[in-house]
């Protein structure tokens, strides 16, 4: 479908949702919007005591909430809660996701479909959510989705899991060729983390992925931070885009 | 339930060794790196325990990493039944 280009600018995201806010990356990328005066939504099944600590602490520009990703109808109430709160949402972090550490052959079927539930139907399905509300109201904004290096390199034990994350990077493309431009949608693919969903990775693993990194470390949230909110926040035609935070190591 | 005993899964494991023409000590504490028992194996083996028992046998890999001997071998599978 060709139709005349969309020239206007797309302003940078003014509310953003995060999904699975509570921990990791997602509490990382609360607490740098936050310093960057941004108001957040943040949502995880588990509103942790951290993420407690920053709603209290910026009572005015957050909205915190325990949601599982996978249940539609309390994500729905969330948004109109936050769009009461804070004002309409131009701006979404897809970063809930499950991680998994299990052969394909030895992961249980029900386990495979909990896998591609919460990392790749809840995703699409809470994207759809949003912008659906920012198209009817008229508004531009950004679209950020989590994914990983697994989705574009292969590690044995993440079968289903890389499924979803390339899942996700296709439908980036895909969203943002149909937003035609009144969106900017794009996939920040990290490495492995030290901490949290890496625990996925043995010690022996994450010592070789190490070895074979030029910048010598894993992942740290903070490295990836920047990005995300470059991508919510500047004027940049980055589009459609996957951009792999991870020292080089899957080059 | 139909569970396999510790020598029933033993004699499958030699089984699994014997396809690739090698050989399962009787020694509990051989190390599955020398006798060339590999993480594919342990998946033959756990499949064929499936096969005996019909049930299911599903499990993490941070487990299997643990595994260095036979016997853990051995120990890991009949636990797994009871799960």
């Amino acid at each position: 479908m060709s139709e005349p280009a969309d020239t206007q600018l797309v302003p940078p995201s003014s509310v953003v949702l995060v999904s699975g806010g509570s921990r990791g990356l997602g509490l990382a990328i609360v607490t740098d919007l936050l310093d960057a005066g941004v108001r957040v939504a943040a949502f995880a099944r588990t509103v942790t005591p951290e993420l407690e600590k920053l709603a209290a602490e910026h009572p005015d520009r957050v909205h915190v909430g325990s949601v599982d990703v996978t249940d539609l109808r309390a994500a729905q109430i969330f948004v109109r809660e936050v769009e009461q709160r804070l004002g309409p949402i131009d701006g979404i972090v897809n970063n809930a996701a499950m991680g998994q550490d299990s052969l394909h052959a030895h992961t249980a079927a029900d386990d495979i479909a909990r896998i591609i539930e919460t990392n790749l139907t809840a995703p699409l399905q809470l994207t759809r959510l949003v912008i659906r509300r920012m198209l009817a109201k008229g508004l531009r904004g950004r679209i950020v989705n989590i994914t990983s290096i697994c989705g574009q390199r292969g590690f044995p034990g993440l079968v289903a899991y890389s499924a979803t994350k390339g899942g996700m990077d296709a439908a980036t493309r895909s969203l943002a060729r149909e937003l035609g431009g009144r969106m900017l949608v794009n996939s920040v693919a990290p490495g492995f983390f030290a901490s949290e969903m890496s625990a996925v990775l043995g010690p022996t693993q994450l010592d070789q992925i190490v070895r074979r990194t030029p910048t010598g470390h894993l992942t740290e949230p903070v490295e990836v931070t920047p990005v995300v909110r470059m991508l919510l926040r500047e004027h940049t035609n980055i589009n459609g885009q996957v951009i792999v935070v991870d020292g080089a190591a899957a080059i | 339930m139909n569970e396999l005993s510790r020598a029933q899964i033993r004699d499958l494991m030699a089984q699994v060794l014997k396809n690739q023409d090698k050989e399962l000590p009787a020694d509990d504490a051989a190390q599955l790196r020398e006798i060339g028992f590999r993480s594919l194996d342990f998946s033959e083996l756990a499949l064929r325990v499936e096969d005996e028992t019909g049930e299911e046998l599903n499990f993490d890999a941070p487990g299997l990493r643990r595994i260095a001997t036979v016997g853990d071998v051995l120990d890991f599978l009949v636990e797994l039944q009871h799960q």
